[in-house]
C-alpha cells in the first residue's frame, strides 16, 4: 500500500504506479500528448510536468513512479506556466490551419491550446515547412502538424510490430516518415492514425469531408471481416457510415485494428450494391418486387421437392451471416424442405480441423482466449499466416515473441518472418512428414502424462520418422531440425496456431493427428485461424450436414428427437451433403436446387471452371448477396442482402466469444431471417419470429453450449465459452482414428515439379475485401512468389510478368522473388482476378471431407 | 542494388561475436557499408537491415540520427572542418572561404570532379591545434589558408 | 606533482605495451587481483574519486550500487565519447596512454564483476581507434584481457564501439541506446544504468579519465590519493586549454588549481598579450565567466559558487577582441544541432533561441528581443528530459547576463 497526496487529496494505491495513473485513478486530470496507455512511457512532450514537494525540478507525471508519502501538485501557478511554455513551443512550428484540418474538433493540441495556451504566439522566425504527402493510397501525412510525440512510431514498432515508420534525423529536424519517404508499403493497420494526437497522420479516405462535430451517432459493434471479432465504433451521419474507429482499450482488440477493419468498411457504400431482387426472365436477370421474388422461390422449391425429393435441394451459408440468420436457414432446410443438405464455408477447413481436435480432446478444445497467446512461452504456427488471416491475433504472436517466446512456423507466414526462430516452407506432403518427424522426436523427450490413455496408445503407435529422413526429404538442415525439436520440447505452455492450409491437403487428416499429438505432448493450447467473422457460429448453429445446433451429431437419435420435440419439426435422420459434395452433386446433376446465402462459390472454391459448370447445371439457383457476384450471375433469383452494419445479430468468434453486431444505418433490403421465415411460411412451417431476440432465445433454448446467455451478456463482449461453466460434451470418441502409414506416404511421395500453394493475403481476403475500393487500392496487382533459385533459373526479375500454367488453366502474374521459399513451391494469393483458385483443382480428403489442393503443379512460362 | 561481397558479410559476422545482441552491430555495420560504398543508399540501409534482421525503417531512423553517416554520395575524400568555438576563434570560418574559392566547396557539397566533399563538424577534439580538420581519417591542425591548400593537394 | 595520467607520454612509443610495462604499468592490476573485489571498491571509495565525465558523481559509490544488484551479467562501459566542444583530454589518454585505460578497466571490471566491457569511442577519433585496437590486441596477447587473466580465473573481454557523430551519446543512457544500435536518445531514469543499463543489465559507465585514475588509486592507496588536490574533490585532473592562450594543450594538474594559474602560469598567458575578456571553464556547455572570477579553484565545489561548472575541465579563453554575441550564437547552433529531438522544450526552444540570436547578429534585432530570449530560455530551463536542453538555456543566460551590453549594441547599431 502506498499513500500519496495529490492536490491535497490523500490517495492510497496498491502498486507503485506512475503519478499520472495515480492521478487518473483519483479523477485528477493531467494533460498529456505523448502518453498512451498501451505504449511504454516516453516522457517526451513534457506537458504532464507536475510539482513534487522536496524535488526542485518539475517531474513528468507519465514517467515518474509514486513513492510513499509523495506530495504532488498538478495545478500550481508554476505547473500551469510550464504547460503554457510547452504549448507555445509546440505551436511555434505548428501551422494554425485548424480551419481545414480534418482533425479539428478532436485534436488534442487544439484542445490543450484552448485550455492553457497563450492567446497569441510570439514566434516571429518563420515556421518549418513540409508539403503534405499524398504518396500513399490510404494515409495522408502532414508533417508540419507533427508534434513528435512518437506515438505512431512506437505503435508501429512496439505494438503492431510492423516497424514501417521511423523518426529520421534528430533535433529540430526530426521527421516522421516511412522508409520510402512516400508510400508506406506497410500492413496498413492504421493504428498510427488512432494514436496521432494531431492532424499529422490521417486517413486518406475522407480527406476534407470529415468534421468531427458532424458525426451524429456512434455505434459500438464488431468488425465484419475475420474470425477475431474486433470491437469498433461506427461513426454515422444521417444514414451514412462515415468511418470506423477503434475504441482504445475496448474489446478483445483493446483498440487495435487491422487494415480491413479500419479501411475496408467502404464496401457498404459501394455503388455496385444490389438494391432490388432480380429474377431471371428470358435468360436475363430482371428487377422484381420482393414479394414476387419470395413467392417465386418458395414455389419453385416446392415444385422441385415434389418432383425430385427433398434431397435434390441444398443450401450453403456464408461465414458472414449472423448466428440468427444461419440458425433460421438450417431450420428452414431441415424443417420446411426436409433435408440435411445444409453446409457452409466452415466445412472447407475450420470445421474439419475443429471436429478432429474435439473428437480427441473434447468439445471446446479450440475455444481459447487469444490473449493467452502473448502469455505463452512458445508458439507453433502451422498452415497459415496469423498476421495475414487474423491480424489482431497475429499481434499476439509478435507480442509473445517480443517477450522472448520462440516462434516456430511451418508454412508461409510473411508477417512473422522477422519474428520466427525457425520457419519451414515445404510442399504439402513434406509438411506432413516433417510434422511426423517432429512428433516422433519430441515423443522421446517428453513423457506422456497419462491423462488420455486411449490417445496415448495412438501416440505410442505412431511410426517413427527419423529427423535425418525428414531432413533429407525436405532439404532442411539436420541441425535446424534438432534445434526445432529442442525449442519445442522446452516450451511449457505453448500456443499452437493452426491455419487452413494444413487441412486442405490429401494428407491433411494425418497432419491433424500429428498436430494433436504435438499439442498433447507439449501441453499446448490450440487456436484455429478463421477467415470469416462467423465460421464458429455456423458450426454452433448446426449449419452442417451431420450436426445439429451445438455440435450434436444428427445420427444420435436422442439428440435428434429432443431437437425435434423442442422445435416441433421433423428432422431427417440421414446426414446430407457437405459443401464440396454439393458442388460435385450439382455437377453430376443430382442437385436440382441450390440456395446460396452470402457466399460467392465461384470465388471461394478452387477450380473455377468446374464450379461454374456445376452452378450452370443447377436447375434453380438462388443467391442472396450484397453484390452481383460471379455466383449470382448464374442465379435464377438474386436477393440483395443487408450489410453487417445494416442489421442486428450476433457473431461467434474463433475463441467462441459471442458478440453483437449492431444496426447502424438503414440499408436497402430485408433481413435474411425474415426472408426465410417468409418462405418457410409459404412452405408450411411458420417460425413465428418477430425479432432477432426471438431467434436468439430459441438458440439458447436448443443449444446447450449457448445455455443461459442473454442479450445483455453479449453486449458486454465477455460472453465466452463455456458461458455458464455448464458441462461440456466430454464424450471423446477416438476409436476409428486410423494410424497413418507415414512410411508409405514418404515412399510414394511425388516430389517432382513445382507445387502451387496459397498465400493468405492481408488485403485480399476473399470476402468483402474485393468490394472495398480502399483495400483494393493497396496492392492491386496479382502476383506469384517464387524462390530466388527458381527465378534465377528462369532469369526472372521482380515485377516481370509470367504465365503460370496448370492443368486447370493459366493466368498471367507478376513475379515476386522471395529468398525464403524452397525451389519446388510457388505461392499465389487468392486475388479476385489472377488468383490461385483460377488454376487449381481439388480432390476430397477421404477423412476430413475438405477439399485437398495439393498436387497442383505449375509450369512457369516466360 | 547493393552487391554484397563476401568480405562485408564476413566482417559483419565477425562483429556479431562482440555483442550479445545482433542489434548492437547496427552502427558498426553501417560504418562498414559506408566505407565500402562511400555512402548509405536506401538499398544499403535495406541490406544492413536484412543482414541483421532489423526493419529497414528502423535502420533508417537510426542511421539518420548520426551526423557521420552520409545519406547521399560523397566524393573520394571527405573534408571535415571544425568550426566550433575554439576553431572559430582561431579562424576556422575563414578556411571555409578558402575552400569555397579554391575548390568551389560548400558545406554538404561535393566537387563536380567528385574529389572532395565538405562537412562542417562540431568539435573534432583538436582545439589545441585550432583551427583543425579531418581529411578522411587524418587530423590536420594549426591550419592557415595556404596550409589547407598544400594539404589537400596530397589528396587526389 | 608527478604526472599520473600522462606519465611517460613524451615517449613516441608510449602507447606500446612494452613501454608501458617498463614504466611500471600493469603492476596495479597484479596488486588489485590480490585484493577482494569489495576491497578494490572500498579503496576507490576512500580515494574520494569523482567522475571526470562532467557530473562529478563519486565513483566508488556508483560501483557499490551496481554490485548490490544481484543480476548478471554486468557490463563496464568506458565513456570515450568526449563530445564537449573544447575538450580533448580523453583523446590524450586514448592516443598516448591507452594501456592506462585498459588497466583501469580491467581493475574496475574485476571490482564490479563485469565480464564484458566496451569503450564507446567518438567517431571523430579515428586515430584513437587504431591506437586502442592495437593496444587491446597487445593486452590480449599478454593475457591482461581474455578468459583467464593472469591465470587468476578472472575473465574480461573488451571491445571498441564507435559512435557516429552525436554529442548526446555522451549522456550515459543515450550512450547505451546507441550501443544497442538505436537512436541515441536518453532513457527515462530511474532505472539507472547501474540497475538496468546495456541490454537491461547492471552497467557501470565511467569516463576515460575516471577509469585512468584507478591504477594510481590501487598503486598508492585510496588514502594517499585523497590527499592530492582539493580536499573535497581530490586527484589529478586533466585540463584541456584552448582559445587565445599562448600554449594550448592538455595539462595534468591537481584538482583545484585556479583558472589564473592555468592560463597565465601554465599556458603562458593570452596570445599577443591581449586582455582576457572571458573564459569558459568546463567546455561550452558550462556558463561563461568574466575575468574577475579567474581566481576561483577549478573543481566541482568551487566553480558553482561563481556561477559556472567544472564540466569536462575544458578551458577556452577569449581575448578582448572577441564578439561574444557571435560566440553565443555558435554555441546555440551547436546545441540545436545536437539536440536529440525527444523532448519539446529542447527541440523547439533551442532553435528558437538560435533564431533570435542569429537575427540579432544579422543586424535585424529588435527591442524586446533580449527579454524575449531570456523568457524563452527560462521556459526551457528545468523542463527538459535530460541536461542538454538545460545547458543550452543556462549558457545563453550566462552570455546574456555577462555581456548584455554587446547584444544591446548589436540591436542598436543595426
Ligand atoms: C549531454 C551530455 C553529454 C555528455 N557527454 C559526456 C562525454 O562526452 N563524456 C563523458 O565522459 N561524459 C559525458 N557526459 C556525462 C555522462 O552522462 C556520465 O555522467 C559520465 O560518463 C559518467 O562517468 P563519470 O562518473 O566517470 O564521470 C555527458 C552528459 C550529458 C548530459
Ligand atoms: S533535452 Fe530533450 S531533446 Fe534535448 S537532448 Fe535531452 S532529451 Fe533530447
Ligand atoms: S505525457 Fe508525460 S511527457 Fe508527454
Amino acid at each position: 500500500m502506498i499513500t500519496i497526496t495529490i492536490n491535497e487529496k490523500k490517495i492510497t494505491l496498491e502498486k507503485p504506479v506512475t503519478i499520472l495513473e495515480a492521478a487518473r485513478s483519483a479523477g485528477i486530470h493531467i494533460p498529456t500528448l505523448c502518453h498512451e496507455d498501451i505504449l511504454e512511457p516516453y516522457g517526451g512532450c513534457r506537458l504532464c510536468l507536475v510539482e513534487v514537494e522536496k524535488v526542485p525540478r518539475l517531474l513528468s507525471a507519465c514517467t515518474q513512479y509514486i513513492t510513499e508519502g509523495m506530495v504532488v501538485r498538478t495545478e500550481t501557478e508554476r505547473v500551469i506556466e510550464a504547460r503554457r511554455a510547452i504549448l507555445e513551443f509546440l505551436l511555434i512550428n505548428h501551422p494554425l490551419d485548424c480551419s481545414f484540418c480534418d482533425k479539428a474538433g478532436e485534436c488534442d493540441l487544439q484542445d490543450l491550446a484552448m485550455k492553457y495556451g497563450p492567446a497569441t504566439g510570439r514566434f516571429a522566425e518563420g515556421k518549418r515547412k513540409h508539403p503534405e504527402s499524398y504518396d500513399d493510397p490510404l494515409i495522408v501525412r502532414n508533417m508540419e502538424r507533427c508534434v513528435l510525440c512518437s506515438k505512431c512510431v512506437r505503435m508501429c514498432e512496439d505494438v503492431q510490430g510492423a516497424s514501417a515508420l521511423c523518426i529520421t534525423n534528430r533535433g529540430s529536424k526530426s521527421y516522421v516518415e516511412p522508409f520510402s519517404g512516400g508510400r508506406y508499403n506497410c500492413e496498413y493497420c492504421g493504428n498510427c492514425l488512432t494514436v496521432c494526437p494531431v492532424g499529422a497522420i490521417m486517413s486518406g479516405l475522407h480527406r476534407h469531408d470529415y468534421r468531427s462535430w458532424l458525426i451524429e451517432r456512434e455505434v459500438e459493434t464488431v468488425c465484419s471481416y475475420c474470425g477475431v471479432g474486433c470491437s469498433l465504433l461506427l461513426q454515422i451521419r444521417g444514414n451514412s457510415l462515415i468511418r470506423t474507429v477503434p475504441k482504445i482499450g475496448r474489446g478483445l482488440n483493446r483498440g487495435l485494428l487491422c487494415s480491413k477493419g479500419r479501411f475496408g468498411y467502404d464496401y457498404i457504400s459501394n455503388s455496385e450494391r444490389l438494391d432490388t431482387p432480380l429474377i431471371r426472365r428470358n435468360g436475363e436477370l430482371q428487377p422484381a418486387a420482393w414479394s414476387e421474388a419470395i413467392t417465386h422461390i418458395a414455389r419453385r422449391l416446392k415444385e422441385i421437392k415434389e418432383n425430385h425429393g427433398s434431397d435434390a435441394i441444398a443450401g450453403i451459408v456464408s461465414g458472414r451471416c449472423t448466428n440468427e440468420d444461419a440458425y433460421v436457414f438450417q431450420k428452414f432446410f431441415r424443417g420446411a424442405i426436409g433435408t440435411n443438405n445444409i453446409d457452409s464455408v466452415a466445412s472447407l477447413a475450420y470445421g474439419p480441423a475443429q471436429r478432429f481436435f474435439e473428437r480427441i480432446f473434447g468439445q471446446g478444445v479450440t475455444a481459447n482466449d487469444i490473449h493467452g497467446i502473448s502469455n505463452s512461452d512458445g508458439i507453433f504456427v502451422i498452415g497459415g499466416d496469423p498476421t495475414g488471416i487474423n491480424p489482431v491475433l497475429g499481434l499476439q504472436v509478435r507480442s509473445a515473441c517480443k517477450k522472448g517466446a520462440p516462434v516456430v512456423v511451418m508454412g508461409y507466414a510473411e508477417g512473422l518472418k522477422r519474428f520466427s526462430k525457425h520457419a519451414f516452407i515445404t510442399n504439402s506432403t513434406t509438411e506432413t512428414v516433417l510434422l511426423a518427424s517432429l512428433v516422433s522426436e519430441i515423443k522421446k523427450k517428453k513423457s506422456l502424462p497419462g491423462e488420455r490413455p486411449v490417445f496415448e496408445e495412438i501416440i505410442s503407435g505412431l511410426q517413427p520418422v527419423p529427423l535425418k529422413d525428414a531432413s533429407e526429404m525436405s532439404g532442411f538442415g539436420l541441425n535446424d531440425l534438432v534445434d526445432t525439436v529442442d525449442t519445442l520440447s522446452n516450451m511449457i505452455n505453448p500456443s499452437i496456431i493452426v491455419g487452413r492450409d494444413i487441412v486442405q491437403t490429401s494428407t491433411g487428416h494425418m497432419s491433424l493427428l500429428f498436430l494433436a499429438a504435438l499439442a498433447y505432448l507439449l501441453n499446448g493450447r490450440i487456436y484455429l485461424l478463421s477467415e470469416l467473422p462467423n465460421e464458429q457460429g455456423l458450426l454452433d448453429m448446426g449449419c452442417q450436414p451431420d450436426m445439429l445446433p451445438s455440435g450434436r451429431p444428427l445420427t444420435i437419435e436422442t439428440f435428434r428427437t429432443r431437437c425435434e420435440e423442442t422445435l416441433g419439426i421433423a428432422i431427417p435422420s440421414t446426414p446430407g451433403l457437405n459443401y464440396v459434395e454439393m458442388i460435385e452433386a450439382a455437377h453430376a446433376g443430382r442437385i436440382k436446387a441450390l440456395y446460396v446465402m452470402g457466399e460467392d462459390t465461384v470465388q471461394g472454391l478452387p477450380d473455377r471452371n468446374y464450379v461454374s459448370d456445376a452452378l450452370r447445371n443447377v436447375e434453380f439457383l438462388v443467391v442472396q448477396d450484397m453484390f452481383l457476384t460471379e455466383t449470382a450471375q448464374y442465379a435464377d433469383v438474386v436477393l440483395p442482402s443487408l450489410s453487417w452494419a445494416e442489421k442486428e445479430g450476433s457473431y461467434t468468434n474463433l475463441e467462441r466469444r459471442v458478440q453483437l453486431t449492431k444496426k447502424a444505418v438503414e440499408g436497402e433490403g430485408i433481413e435474411e431471417w425474415k426472408i426465410i421465415s417468409e418462405m418457410s411460411k409459404i412452405l408450411g412451417l411458420d417460425m413465428g419470429y418477430r425479432s432477432v431476440t426471438d431467434i436468439f432465445t430459441e438458440i439458447v433454448r436448443i443449444s446447450h453450449i449457448y445455455r443461459e446467455i442473454t442479450y445483455n451478456d453479449i453486449t458486454s463482449g465477455r460472453c465466452m465459452w463455456p458461458y455458464k461453466g455448464g458441462p461440456l460434451r466430454h464424450d471423446v470418441h477416438i476409436e476409428g482414428i486410423e494410424l497413418p502409414d507415414i512410411v508409405s506416404v514418404m515412399k510414394n511421395a511425388d516430389e517432382s515439379g513445382v507445387q502451387v500453394r496459397r498465400e493468405a493475403h492481408l488485403f485480399h481476403s476473399q470476402n468483402a475485401s474485393r468490394y472495398s475500393p480502399a483495400l483494393q487500392s493497396i496492392s492491386p496487382e496479382p502476383y506469384v512468389k517464387m524462390s530466388e533459385t527458381l527465378a534465377g533459373r528462369l532469369s526472372l526479375r521482380d515485377g516481370e510478368h509470367v504465365k503460370v500454367v496448370t492443368e486447370a488453366g493459366s493466368i498471367t502474374l507478376s513475379v515476386h522473388r522471395d529468398p525464403c521459399l524452397p525451389e519446388n513451391v510457388v505461392l499465389i494469393p487468392p486475388f479476385e482476378k489472377g488468383g490461385i483458385f483460377e488454376i487449381t483443382k481439388w480432390k476430397v480428403n477421404p477423412v476430413t471431407k475438405a477439399p485437398a489442393l495439393d498436387g497442383n503443379r505449375v509450369i512457369i512460362e516466360t | 542494388m547493393v552487391v554484397l561481397n563476401q568480405k562485408v558479410l564476413e566482417e559483419i559476422n565477425r562483429i556479431k561475436s562482440k555483442y550479445h545482441d545482433s542489434r548492437s552491430c547496427l552502427l558498426p555495420a553501417l560504418y562498414i557499408f559506408q566505407r565500402e560504398y562511400g555512402w548509405l543508399s536506401p538499398e544499403a540501409l535495406e541490406a544492413v537491415g536484412e543482414i541483421l534482421n532489423i526493419p529497414k525503417a528502423t535502420v533508417k531512423g537510426v542511421s539518420t540520427f548520426y551526423a557521420m553517416f552520409s545519406h547521399k554520395p560523397t566524393g573520394r575524400h571527405l573534408i571535415q572542418l571544425c568550426t566550433n568555438v575554439a576553431c572559430m576563434l582561431m579562424g576556422g570560418e575563414r578556411l571555409l572561404d578558402v575552400l569555397r574559392e579554391q575548390y568551389g566547396l560548400e558545406p554538404n557539397i561535393t566537387t563536380p570532379d567528385n574529389r572532395f566533399s565538405l562537412v562542417i563538424m562540431e568539435c573534432i577534439g583538436a582545439c589545441d591545434t585550432a583551427p583543425a580538420m579531418l581529411v578522411d581519417t587524418d587530423f590536420h591542425g594549426n591550419l592557415t589558408g595556404e596550409k589547407v591548400i598544400d594539404i589537400l593537394e596530397k589528396y587526389k | 606533482m608527478e604526472r599520473v595520467l600522462l606519465r611517460n607520454t613524451e615517449s613516441p612509443h608510449s602507447a606500446d605495451i612494452h613501454e608501458y610495462i617498463k614504466g611500471g604499468g600493469y603492476i596495479s592490476l597484479h596488486k588489485a587481483f590480490e585484493m577482494k573485489p569489495f576491497d578494490v571498491i572500498d579503496e576507490v571509495r576512500r580515494s574520494g574519486l569523482r567522475g571526470r565525465g562532467g557530473a562529478g558523481f563519486p565513483t566508488g559509490m556508483k560501483w557499490s550500487f551496481a554490485v548490490a544488484d544481484p543480476q548478471t551479467p554486468k557490463y563496464l562501459i568506458c565513456n570515450a565519447d568526449e563530445g564537449e566542444p573544447g575538450t580533448f583530454k580523453d583523446r590524450g589518454i586514448l592516443e598516448k596512454n591507452p594501456h592506462l585505460l585498459i588497466e583501469g578497466m580491467v581493475i574496475s571490471a574485476y571490482a564490479i564483476e563485469a565480464a564484458w566491457g566496451y569503450i564507446y569511442l567518438r567517431g571523430e577519433y579515428p586515430r584513437a581507434k587504431d591506437v586502442l585496437l592495437s593496444a587491446i590486441k597487445q593486452a590480449y596477447e599478454k593475457n591482461y584481457l581474455g578468459d583467464n587473466i593472469l591465470g587468476k580465473g578472472v575473465g574480461f573481454h573488451l571491445h571498441v564501439h564507435c559512435g557516429a557523430g552525436a554529442y548526446i551519446c555522451g549522456e550515459e543512457t543515450a550512450l547505451i541506446e546507441s550501443l544497442e544500435g538505436k537512436r541515441g536518445q536518453p532513457r527515462i531514469k530511474p532505472p539507472f544504468p547501474v540497475n538496468e543499463g546495456f541490454s537491461l543489465k547492471p552497467t557501470i559507465i565511467n569516463n576515460v579519465e575516471t577509469l585512468a585514475n584507478i591504477p594510481c588509486i590501487i598503486e598508492i592507496g585510496g588514502d594517499a590519493y585523497s590527499k592530492i588536490g582539493s580536499p573535497e574533490c581530490p586527484g589529478p585532473k586533466l585540463y584541456s586549454v584552448s582559445g587565445h592562450v599562448k600554449r594550448p594543450g592538455v595539462y595534468e594538474l591537481p584538482m583545484g588549481v585556479t583558472l589564473r594559474e592555468i592560463i597565465y602560469t601554465h599556458c603562458g598567458g593570452i596570445l599577443g598579450d591581449k586582455k582576457l575578456k572571458a573564459v569558459i571553464p568546463g567546455g561550452i556547455s558550462t556558463p561563461v565567466l568574466t575575468p574577475d572570477k579567474i581566481d576561483c579553484p577549478m573543481d566541482f565545489r568551487n566553480l558553482p559558487r561563481v556561477g559556472s561548472l567544472l564540466g569536462s575541465g575544458a578551458v577556452i579563453a577569449f581575448d578582448e577582441t572577441v564578439d561574444m554575441v557571435n560566440v553565443c550564437l555558435r554555441i546555440t547552433k551547436f546545441f540545436e544541432h545536437e539536440s536529440c529531438g525527444k523532448c519539446t522544450p529542447c527541440r523547439e526552444g533551442v532553435g528558437w533561441m538560435r533564431a533570435i540570436i542569429e537575427r540579432i547578429c544579422g543586424g535585424a534585432g529588435r527591442n524586446g528581443d533580449l527579454d524575449h530570449l531570456m523568457e524563452v530560455s527560462s521556459n526551457i530551463l528545468g523542463k527538459t528530459f535530460c541536461p542538454l536542453g538545460d545547458s543550452a538555456a543556462t549558457v545563453v543566460q550566462s552570455y546574456l547576463g555577462n555581456f548584455r551590453h554587446e547584444f544591446e549594441e548589436k540591436i542598436k547599431n543595426r
